[in-house]
């Protein structure tokens, strides 16, 4: 039946309509994606012209390492970060000149950006505020930078921001339809619905992404290793903690229920950053020597207490890292050799005798079937069989 | 049968706990006098029903044991998967049961049954105690608890399987590996229950212990917990259902925990003393001996007078 009627309007099909009905086709191959392209396109205004050359996939340089290293600016994906509205030289502002020579130094998150101000303030917007507080951090450094600062993250190690989430749903169609009544225009409606949403959502990272995040250095063997050996060398103090924090974490209660996707459990800025300025401490880190730590000695009984309410001195000594590894964990290293050497002899034990026990048995007649009636239905080698 | 000093001791005892009148004293000991002397030959003769014949364990033994075996694989089940949180089926079992929000909740209401258990047991025991004490047939050799005399039994058991000793050790209602396993079990609940405990009040333990040890302490109960019911299962595994299961003469399992009832070739064999404490209260057991035995022409017939007369004249 329906190749009966794919036949009959393919035959009713004239040599010029053949020609209408494909150029339709290709017509729309065409105009959908330019359609698309100019919509991302207006997103992103590239008045100093840095896409003349940075629009090229194969803007790539060799460096003395050997690494390749892009300098293409894909507009389309430009266009969906958050600095997007952001014109290139407001950070890369050592740019003087264009075409620009060599450039060393890096983008500095400290920048103030002339074309975007401070809604708040009217000022120039800037990182400067969170910059400074992290720069003074364990792990603040500068952007370029050589040895062993190198290892410390930056901004962009943990602001790496994705210009997808899934979980970023598209504007709601009533909301977007009540704004644009003043606002007018829906694309600018949906930027802000957007830009507004996402900060004013709790926009944490999930524990298990917490705890990813912290890992990817802090459980890194030959980061730690190399820090170890630093410390060494020039006499600088570590944390005591510092070469088996996650992995110590990891094998904690906290550690494998956070790894389930349990969200009541301490992850590592539970304990290393405050709850009450969260947002400013997690970027002032500080080691646990430092008496502004959550986790110095002082402040520890009430860093516990914010979940563990009945806390106290005593409680704050119990270890929140421990550990089976020899040099760190000496007395737990001990105990698990312990336990493991009497696990392993009692059960080799009890199996030898088992065995021990089922050969004496069979020798002696018994059967392994329990019937009714008797299991001593074998013929006994030590000569004392049933009677029958 | 000429009865060992201990089983004679046994025997009397009973006798005299369970108020034996002459008429049954003189009936119990005539079929003693009967038994064959090997022991062996007694235990391969006797019929018996796979699901017991002999009562053993009371109502409240068996609920107490039905109670701790499932606690104790839900708790593993639902435990193992956090100790040993990089094997491969760790997580698979976690989202089976509904994830870690679900199995901490089954964990620690299932370890509350097991606090029940132990202490339902330990009322068990004080008054059942206390009733055997104040009725007058208390005997300690009749408990769970350890004597010199479980090492020789231990001894003289490794002997006769080694082909060293004719006979196994006349051994007691509850024999040497009963005795480990079941204070093995009661150490490791409680070091179940305290080392549980301090990960779920950890403050206040803390709190109640020396700051110099409070962080020891929690160290090893860190370690106690999963070791413990590692070693548990591995044991339960390897040794336990071997003994209950896979032991020749036991496959494919001992109903005892069920009917509360054992096999008179088990009770014979393994419980001698517990038997002969049986033939003085069940005086059906020993009619059903007894037939079963001359039906094979087991029993000894009783010497008469004059053959005892006759036999001392050859002999002199």
């Amino acid at each position: 039946m329906i190749n009966k009627t794919n036949n009959r309007l393919l035959k009713s099909l004239t040599p010029i309509k053949w020609l209408r009905c494909s150029i339709a086709i290709l017509l729309l191959f065409v105009i959908v994606p330019v359609h698309a392209t100019e919509q991302n396109a207006t997103a992103f205004e590239d008045d100093e012209g840095c896409l003349t050359c940075h629009k090229y996939p194969r803007m790539t340089r060799v460096t003395d390492e050997g690494a390749i290293r892009s300098y293409y600016v894909m507009p389309e994906v430009f266009a969906n970060t958050v600095h997007r509205n952001v014109p290139c030289r407001d950070c890369h502002n050592m740019i003087k000149q264009l075409p620009h020579r060599e450039v060393k130094e890096g983008v500095n998150c400290n920048t103030e950006c002339h074309s975007v101000n401070n809604p708040a303030t009217g000022k120039p917007f800037s990182h400067k505020g969170i910059y400074d507080v992290y720069k003074d951090s364990v792990h603040g450094r500068k952007k370029v930078v050589e040895g062993i600062d190198s290892d410390k993250p930056y901004c962009v190690t943990c602001h790496n921001n994705p210009i997808y989430d899934p979980n970023e749903l598209e504007p709601p169609e009533h909301i977007v339809g009540r704004c644009v009544l003043c606002h007018e225009d829906e694309k600018f409606v949906k930027q802000w619905y957007k830009h507004t949403s996402r900060r004013i959502r709790e926009v944490k990272r999930s524990s298990e992404e917490i705890v990813q995040l912290c890992s990817s250095c802090h459980g890194d063997k030959k980061l730690i290793d190399r820090h170890l050996d630093f410390a060494k060398n020039n006499d600088k103090e570590l944390g005591s903690k510092f070469a088996v924090a996650a992995e110590s974490y990891g094998e904690s209660f906290h550690g494998k229920l956070t790894r389930y996707g349990f969200k009541e459990t301490a992850n590592c800025l539970s304990c290393h950053a405050e709850s009450e300025n969260y947002y400013k401490s997690v970027h002032d880190i500080r080691p646990s020597r430092d008496p502004l730590s959550p986790v110095h000695l002082d402040n520890r009984v009430g860093t516990c207490q914010q979940c563990h309410e009945l806390a106290d001195e005593n409680y704050a000594k119990l270890d929140p890292h421990p550990t089976t590894n020899q040099k760190e964990g000496a007395f737990r290293h001990k105990a698990e050799q312990i336990y493991n050497l009497v696990s392993i002899v009692t059960i080799i034990a009890l199996v030898g005798l088992s065995l021990f026990e089922t050969w004496g048995r069979r020798r002696d007649g018994a059967s392994f079937l329990m019937k009714v009636g008797t299991s001593w239905r074998r013929k006994s080698k030590r000569g004392r069989d049933r009677v029958e | 049968m000429k009865l060992s000093a201990e089983a004679r001791s046994v025997l009397d005892t009973s006798m005299r706990q369970n108020k034996v009148d002459d008429r049954e004293r003189d009936e119990i000991e005539e079929l003693i006098n009967q038994l064959p002397d090997d022991r062996v030959l007694l235990y391969k003769n006797v019929d018996s029903n796979p699901l017991g014949n002999i009562n053993r364990y009371s109502i409240h033994i068996r609920l107490q044991h039905m109670l701790t075996f499932v606690t104790f694989l839900t708790l593993a089940f639902t435990g193992l998967p956090i100790l040993l949180y990089n094997a491969f089926w760790a997580e698979p079992v976690i989202s089976v049961m509904g994830g870690v929000d679900v199995t901490r909740i089954i964990h620690r209401t299932i370890a509350a049954v097991m606090v029940f258990t132990m202490l339902y047991h330990l009322v068990t025991l004080f008054f059942g105690t206390l009733y055997r004490l104040t009725a007058g047939t208390f005997d300690i050799r009749r408990t769970i608890l350890p004597l010199l005399k479980d090492l020789r039994d231990f001894r003289n058991d490794v002997l006769y399987f080694a082909g060293k000793r004719d006979q196994r050790p006349e051994m007691d209602k509850f024999m040497y590996k009963q005795k480990i396993h079941y204070f093995a079990a009661a150490f490791g609940n409680t070091v179940m229950i305290v080392s549980g405990s301090s990960f779920l009040f950890p403050e206040f333990w803390a709190s109640i212990l020396p700051a110099s040890i409070a962080s020891e302490f929690q160290e090893l109960m860190r370690l106690s917990h999963p070791h413990e019911a590692l070693l548990a299962l591995l044991v339960i595994a390897f040794w336990h259902w071997y003994n209950v299961h896979l032991a020749p003469g036991r496959f494919p399992m001992q109903w005892t925990f069920l009917t509360g009832k054992i096999t008179r070739e088990h009770q014979i064999e393994e419980h001698f003393l517990e038997y002969l404490r049986i033939l003085v209260e069940v005086p059906q057991e020993r009619a059903v001996l007894i037939d079963m035995l001359s039906k094979k022409e087991l029993l000894i017939e009783p010497t008469t007078e004059n053959e005892q007369q006759h036999e001392k004249s050859t002999l002199s």
